[in-house]
C-alpha cells in the first residue's frame, strides 16, 4: 500500500499555519496579561482612593469586564501550551498508535464542544447588541466583552485542529 | 429515559473522557452541554453554555484567581524564597535538622504569600536544595521536606482551593483562609517534629550546619520582614472587612511588586514570565471553574445530588463513618487524578452530603485543603514530588516518595485532629463580624 502521508507541500501548509497560530495565540495572550495587570491597578487605585473618599465609580464591573478578556484571551495559549489538566494515568499506559488514537478523538470532541461556544457567544453578543445591554453603573457596553470569549474560543478551534492534525498523522505513521 | 439514568449516564461519560485524557474542564462542559440538552432541550443547553461561560470569565468574584496567582507568581520570580530561608537559616541552622526545620519554616512563610503548592514547592526547592546538599543532607531528607512543605501553600491563606472551594459552594473566602491558619501552624508543628525524631533516629539524615552571631542573624531578618508585612496587611484587611477577596488580591500582588522592584530583585524577563504564567494558571482554572458551573446545571437538573443526600439520609452510620468514607474518596481519588479537577468533580456530589450531616462547610473546606495536601505528596500523580525532581534531579523519584512518608503521617495525624476538634479551623473566623 502506498504510504498515506501528506505530501511534502501539504506539510509545509501546516507548519506555516502552525506557526501563525502560535503566534496569534502568543499575541492575544499578551493582551490577557496587559488586562490582569489592569485590574490590579485599577483595584489598588480604587481602594487608595477610598480612603480619600473617592472612589472610581464602576471599578467592580469594569475589573470583571477584564477577567472576561484575559480570561478568554489566554484560551488558545493555555491550549498551545497543553496547560489545560488532563488526567494520564491510563493513557500514558497505552501503546503509542492507541494514545494518538484516543487524542485524536478527544480534539475532535474539543473542537466541536469549541465550535458550539464560539458560534453561541457570537450568537449571544449580537442578542446583547441589538438589546443595549451595558454594566450598571458606568455604562460599558456589553457586548464586546462576549465577543472577546468568542474570538478567544474560535482561535482555540484552530489550536485544536492542528493538534488533531498532529494525531492522525501520528496514526498513519 | 428519567432524567436520573440520563445523569447516570452523563457521570459515566464524564470519566470515561476523563480517563482518556480529554482536558477535564472541556469533558465537564461537554457532558454537561448534552446532559442538559437531553434532560431539558438542546436550546436550552445552546444558550445556557454562552452565557455559563461570560458569567464565569466574567465574574467579579472570579477575579480574586488572577490577581492571587499573579501575587505568587512575582514572589515566585523575586526571590523571596532565598531571602526566607536565609533567615530560617541563620537560627536555627546549628541544630541536628535544622537546616530542614528552615525550610519548613521558609515555606510556611512562602505560603503566606503564595496560594499553590507547586510554585512553594518550586521556589523553595530551587532556593534550600543546594544548601542542604552542601551539609550533607541525605536526599531523602532534603527533597521530602521540600515537597511536603510546599503542600502548606494551600492550607496557609492566600490558597487557591480555597478560593475555588469557596466560589462552588458561596461560602466567604475571606473566612475561609482565616480558617487555614491555625491547622496551618499546627501542621508545620507536626512536620518539626517530625523532622525531630526521624533525625533522632537517623542522625547521619541531616547533620549540623554552622552557628551564625547574633549580628548575621539580626541582619538576616530583613528578608522575613517584608513578607510579615504584606501578609499582616492582606489577611487584616480581609479580617476587618476593609477588602473584598479580589482587593485582597490585588493589592498583595502590587505590594510584591514594589517590594521587588525597590530590592531589584526583579528581571524584565523575570517580570514577563510571572504574568505569563499568571494568565496560563489562572485560564486553566477558569475553565474548570467554567466547566464545572455547566456540568453542574446538568446535574442539578437530573436530580442526582438530591438523590445521594437522600440516600445518605437512610444509612444507618454515624456521621463521622460517612466522613471517613469521603475521606477516603478523597485520599484515593487524589492518587490518580489532579487535586483542584477532584474537588471540581466531587464538591457539587458531596456538599450536599456534608451540610446535610450539619457539618461546617468551613470546617469542610480545610478538610478538604488538607486531604489535597496529602493528594499532591503521595504517588503516582503527587504534582510537588515531580517539582521537586525537577529542581533535584539527580535524586531518584523513589527516593523522594520515601522521605514524603514522615511528612505524610504527620498530615494524616493534623486531617484526624480536626475531626474531633473542628474550634481549631473555626475558632479564628468565628472572631470576624
Amino acid at each position: 500500500m502506498q504510504t498515506r502521508d501528506p505530501s511534502p507541500q501539504t506539510q509545509d501548509h501546516m507548519v506555516r499555519l502552525e506557526k501563525q497560530i502560535d503566534n496569534l495565540s502568543s499575541a492575544f495572550n499578551w493582551l490577557a496579561g496587559g488586562a490582569i495587570l489592569i485590574m490590579m491597578l485599577l483595584t489598588c487605585a480604587d481602594v487608595v482612593l477610598r480612603f480619600f473618599r473617592h472612589p472610581i465609580p464602576g471599578t467592580y464591573e469594569i475589573v470583571g469586564l477584564m477577567g472576561a478578556v484575559g480570561a478568554s484571551l489566554a484560551l488558545a495559549y493555555t491550549t498551545v501550551k497543553k496547560g489545560h489538566i488532563a488526567v494520564e494515568f491510563l493513557t500514558r499506559r497505552m501503546p503509542e498508535k492507541v494514545q494518538f488514537i484516543v487524542a485524536a478523538a478527544s480534539d475532535m470532541v474539543s473542537t466541536l464542544l469549541f465550535g458550539i461556544i464560539t458560534w453561541q457567544s457570537t450568537v449571544y453578543a449580537l442578542d446583547l447588541k441589538r438589546t443595549g445591554e451595558v454594566s450598571l453603573t458606568v455604562g460599558i457596553p456589553v457586548y464586546p466583552f462576549v465577543f472577546s470569549i468568542a474570538i478567544g474560543c474560535f482561535l482555540v478551534c484552530f489550536v485544536l485542529v492542528t493538534d488533531l492534525y498532529r494525531s492522525v498523522k501520528g496514526i498513519t505513521q | 429515559m428519567s432524567p436520573t439514568v440520563i445523569g447516570l449516564i452523563g457521570v459515566a461519560a464524564l470519566f470515561i473522557l476523563i480517563f482518556l485524557r480529554m482536558p477535564v474542564g472541556f469533558v465537564m462542559a461537554a457532558v454537561g452541554f448534552v446532559g442538559f440538552g437531553s434532560v431539558v432541550s438542546f436550546d436550552a443547553a445552546m444558550s445556557i453554555i454562552a452565557k455559563d461561560l461570560f458569567s464565569v470569565f466574567g465574574s467579579y468574584s472570579l477575579t480574586v484567581i488572577p490577581l492571587f496567582v499573579l501575587m505568587g507568581q512575582l514572589a515566585y520570580h523575586s526571590g523571596i524564597s532565598k531571602r526566607l530561608f536565609n533567615a530560617a537559616y541563620k537560627f536555627i541552622g546549628h541544630w541536628p535538622g535544622g537546616l530542614a526545620i528552615a525550610t519548613i519554616g521558609a515555606c510556611a512563610a512562602f505560603a503566606a504569600i503564595c496560594g499553590s503548592t507547586n510554585a512553594t514547592a518550586a521556589t523553595m526547592g530551587a532556593a534550600t536544595l543546594p544548601e542542604m546538599k552542601r551539609y550533607n543532607y541525605k536526599p531523602e531528607l532534603a527533597t521530602g521536606v521540600v515537597a511536603a512543605g510546599g503542600s502548606l501553600g494551600i492550607l496557609i491563606p492566600p490558597s487557591v482551593i480555597f478560593i475555588v472551594y469557596g466560589i462552588l459552594t458561596e461560602q466567604s473566602i475571606g473566612r475561609l483562609f482565616m480558617a487555614g491558619i491555625l491547622p496551618g501552624l499546627i501542621l508545620i508543628l507536626l512536620f518539626i517534629i517530625a523532622i525531630i525524631i526521624w533525625t533522632r533516629m537517623r542522625p547521619e539524615l541531616g547533620p549540623k550546619g554552622p552557628t551564625f552571631s547574633a549580628r548575621e542573624r539580626l541582619s538576616s531578618l530583613s528578608g522575613l520582614i517584608e513578607t510579615l508585612l504584606l501578609f499582616v496587611l492582606i489577611m487584616g484587611g480581609l479580617f476587618l472587612g476593609i477588602f473584598t477577596p479580589t482587593e485582597a488580591g490585588a493589592i498583595g500582588a502590587f505590594g510584591t511588586l514594589v517590594l521587588a522592584l525597590v530590592g531589584r530583585n526583579l528581571t524584565m524577563k523575570g517580570f514577563m514570565t510571572a504574568l505569563f504564567e499568571t494568565t496560563r494558571m489562572s485560564c486553566m482554572i477558569l475553565v474548570i471553574v467554567a466547566g464545572a458551573t455547566i456540568f453542574g446545571h446538568f446535574l442539578a437538573v437530573t436530580r442526582i445530588p438530591f438523590d445521594i443526600a437522600q440516600g445518605v439520609s437512610e444509612i444507618q452510620l454515624p456521621r463521622w463513618a460517612i466522613m471517613l468514607i469521603i475521606l477516603a474518596v478523597y485520599l484515593v481519588g487524589g492518587c490518580i487524578i489532579d487535586s483542584l479537577a477532584l474537588i471540581m468533580l466531587t464538591i457539587p456530589i458531596f456538599y450536599p452530603v456534608i451540610l446535610f450531616l450539619e457539618y461546617d462547610p468551613i470546617w469542610f473546606g480545610v478538610i478538604i485543603v488538607l486531604v489535597t495536601q496529602i493528594g499532591v505528596i503521595t504517588p503516582p500523580v503527587g504534582i510537588n514530588v515531580y517539582v521537586v525532581s525537577g529542581v533535584a534531579r539527580d535524586v531518584p523519584l523513589d527516593v523522594i516518595f520515601k522521605g514524603v512518608l514522615p511528612f505524610l503521617a504527620a498530615l494524616i495525624i493534623g486531617t484526624l485532629l480536626l475531626i474531633p476538634f473542628p474550634q481549631i479551623a473555626l475558632f479564628l473566623p468565628n472572631l470576624m463580624g
